[in-house]
């Protein structure tokens, strides 16, 4: 079995078995209605106490072949308003970029607790779309009246 | 390309000859331009320490080897002082750029915050080696049978070996990072060192990984560049910084023959500095000289646009596009021009007298840079004929000796003037970039008397060197070649002594602002 694969249904069993709170992380069923390791669909709550607190975003996870060698790649759907949200939903952030910070021994779990904390804090470093990265250097109030509207319309369950 | 650079570089040490003694090389015909050769090819670190003219700098060229050398005595070095393995110390030495003073004294200070800012570990017991270890699990892979063989470094954190060694040659082979390679686990920043290495991988990786790290060495370091040349290994040493530049132009030659500016890495460029020459170059690279001629030459359709350019005829235009009739001139509506048909009463005022200097004023910018322009084409292009013309000169001289029974060291004055050709080629084309830029004054125009008088003796050489072959025989051509020969090579030595002083002196008057200086009507045409 390729590597790949087996890592995947091994964090799959890991998931199942515990994972971190208000989170949700399963593999998409394709058009024939068989599981597709390579593809999760996940939900990353707001963290407390922040202005994202009750707000439920969905993200679809999607692995190369040469994972865990290659990072995943995380897609908000729709895409999200945030300043390191590309307009396509593409999430960029360190830990995902094989250039940078991404390591092999990086689990699911960890992935969707690093964007979870991105949610809250930007890194005003490397913006990916111009009108959440304006809007919130130029405009707090007005950006977190924003993300509170984002968060009345993704409320979790 | 390899070859007639091979050239090049004799060349140089010829001139080095002439300053030294300048009487030394019509003294002989056989001994012209050859005794200095072998020189270069006996001292493997071209050593040119002697006294420099002004457009000359030191450098040195090192071959691989010695770089590896350097690498390996400073490590040595390190690892003697500070009293840690030499592959902790290859890593702290690349952490600081191979600063060796500025490692060992931030060691000595504090050196537990130097080892994690390098991602050294402080624990220094274990013996790392692949072992089996009971109930292991690689994070990796999630697999789990039993002996299942590992690696961990000195952080403990371990992972199977084809995980490990899947994650290494990723590492190596497809991102080229050697260097900074981390531990896989994430957050840990403990650099792995290239014994750990070498345990894992493949003799092939390990190659691979050697060379980036030998690369790195050599990136890190701002006084060390790899020749530019396709295929060539060797490094050169030039302690010109990159905030000089405006004042110097490091003119460097490889061992290669490849002669190359050490500032910009570019084909040596003599006498023009780093800056204008990107400069140049981009004002010959992009467009902008197209909509120069564009807003010389034509006007625009006043109601749709369309750009036109009058090749003849009088003021009334009717545009072919949107058949909108108008008046050249003052660009009005040709229905409201009263009565001065075919005289346009409008233009001498202002605004018509403003349009018009506008358009003078880009059609002489557009003429100065063409004037500048086609020059420096021109020598480009013999410049790179100079494989044509070396190869003839190869075939010339076996004739030569075939013909007039001369011996091949009698014959070689035809390479001698082959070589100074195409260094003067060189230089001139450059005068003309850099003549663009200067604003008129005294200077310049020494300094176009200096290019007009190099530019006609390597005309007249290059005429000379044109001639069949059986007048080539002739003993009072050989001397005339020769003589023009050592001329060419000593007019630009003086253009780039001139150049190179006013430089450092910085007494040159560049001009960015090119129509305001060409008020004056630009420099003189030469024949």
């Amino acid at each position: 079995m390729s590597l790949c694969q087996n890592r995947l249904q091994e964090e799959r069993k890991q998931w199942r078995k515990d994972h971190p709170f208000g989170f949700y992380a399963k593999p998409q069923k394709n058009a024939q209605g068989v599981l597709d390791l390579k593809v999760w669909e996940c939900g990353i709550p707001g963290k407390e106490k922040t202005i994202w607190e009750g707000g439920l975003f969905k993200l679809i996870v999607t692995f190369p072949d040469e994972y865990p060698t290659k990072p995943p790649k995380c897609k908000f759907v729709p895409p999200l308003f945030h300043p390191n949200v590309y307009p396509s939903g593409t999430v960029c952030l360190s830990i995902l970029n094989e250039e940078e910070a991404w390591k092999p021994a990086i689990t699911i779990k960890q992935i969707l607790l690093g964007v979870q904390d991105l949610l809250d804090d930007p890194n005003p470093e490397s913006p990916a779309q111009a009108e959440a990265y304006n809007m919130y250097k130029k405009d707090r109030a007005q950006y977190e009246r924003r993300i509170r509207q984002i968060v009345r319309e993704n409320q979790a369950p | 390309m390899d070859t007639d650079d091979d050239f090049m570089s004799n060349v140089s040490s010829d001139e080095d000859m002439i300053q030294d003694d300048s009487d030394n090389e019509v003294s002989g015909d056989e001994d012209f331009g050859f005794d200095d050769e072998p020189d270069v090819y006996i001292d493997s670190q071209k050593d040119v320490e002697k006294k420099k003219a002004a457009y000359e700098v030191n450098y040195k060229v090192y071959q691989p080897s010695d770089v590896q050398k350097q690498q390996d005595d400073l490590v040595n070095e390190v690892n003697m002082i500070l009293d840690i393995s030499r592959e902790e110390a290859a890593i702290l030495l690349r952490h600081f750029r191979w600063n060796k003073e500025r490692l060992i004294e931030d060691y000595m200070d504090r050196p537990n915050q130097v080892l994690d800012a390098a991602g050294l570990s402080q624990s220094s017991v274990r013996e790392l080696k692949i072992r089996s270890v009971p109930g292991f699990a690689c994070d990796i892979c999630c697999e789990d049978e039993p002996g299942l063989e590992s690696f961990a470094l000195k952080c403990g954190h371990r992972y199977c070996v084809d995980c490990y060694r899947q994650y290494l040659s990723q590492k190596i082979l497809g991102e080229g990072e050697a260097a900074r390679i981390q531990c896989p686990s994430e957050g840990c920043n403990l650099i792995i060192d290239a014994r750990s290495l070498d345990i894992l991988v493949t003799p092939e990786l390990t190659e691979r990984y050697h060379e980036l790290l030998h690369r790195t060495y050599v990136e890190d370091k701002d006084n060390l560049k790899w020749c530019p040349a396709p295929d060539c290994e060797n490094v050169v040493e030039c302690a010109v910084k990159k905030k000089d530049l405006d004042r110097i132009v490091p003119a460097v030659a490889c061992l290669c023959g490849h002669r190359f500016c050490f500032g910009c890495a570019l084909n040596d460029h003599q006498p023009a500095p780093c800056e204008l020459v990107k400069r140049w170059l981009k004002k010959c690279a992009d467009d902008s000289e197209t909509a120069n001629w564009i807003s010389a030459n034509t006007k625009e359709c006043p109601k749709c646009n369309s750009t036109i350019e009058k090749n003849g005829g009088c003021n009334h235009m009717t545009c072919r596009k949107c058949k909108h009739e108008f008046c050249w001139m003052c660009m009005g509506l040709w229905s409201e021009h009263g009565t001065s048909w075919y005289n346009c009463n409008r233009y001498e005022e202002k605004s018509g007298v403003e349009a018009r200097d506008a358009q003078a004023r880009s059609r002489i910018s557009l003429e100065r840079y063409l004037h500048y322009y086609n020059r420096y084409a021109n020598h480009e292009q013999s410049a790179r004929l100079d494989k044509d013309i070396y190869h003839k000169t190869e075939k010339k001289m076996v004739q030569l000796q075939k013909e007039s029974g001369m011996s091949w060291i009698e014959v070689q004055y035809l390479s001698a003037a082959s070589q100074a050709l195409q260094m003067c080629r060189q230089t001139l084309m450059w005068t003309y970039a850099f003549a663009f830029y200067l604003a008129r004054n005294n200077l310049t125009e020494i300094f176009e008397d200096n290019q007009k008088d190099l530019e006609m003796a390597v005309e007249a050489l290059s005429e000379m060197f044109e001639r069949p072959i059986t007048s080539l025989a002739d003993p009072k051509l050989k001397v005339e070649i020769m003589d023009k020969t050592s001329y060419c090579n000593k007019r630009r030595v003086i253009l780039l002594e001139d150049t190179a002083q006013n430089l450092a002196e910085g007494r040159w008057t560049f001009n960015t602002d090119l129509i305001g200086s060409s008020s004056n009507g630009g420099p003189s045409v030469r024949r």
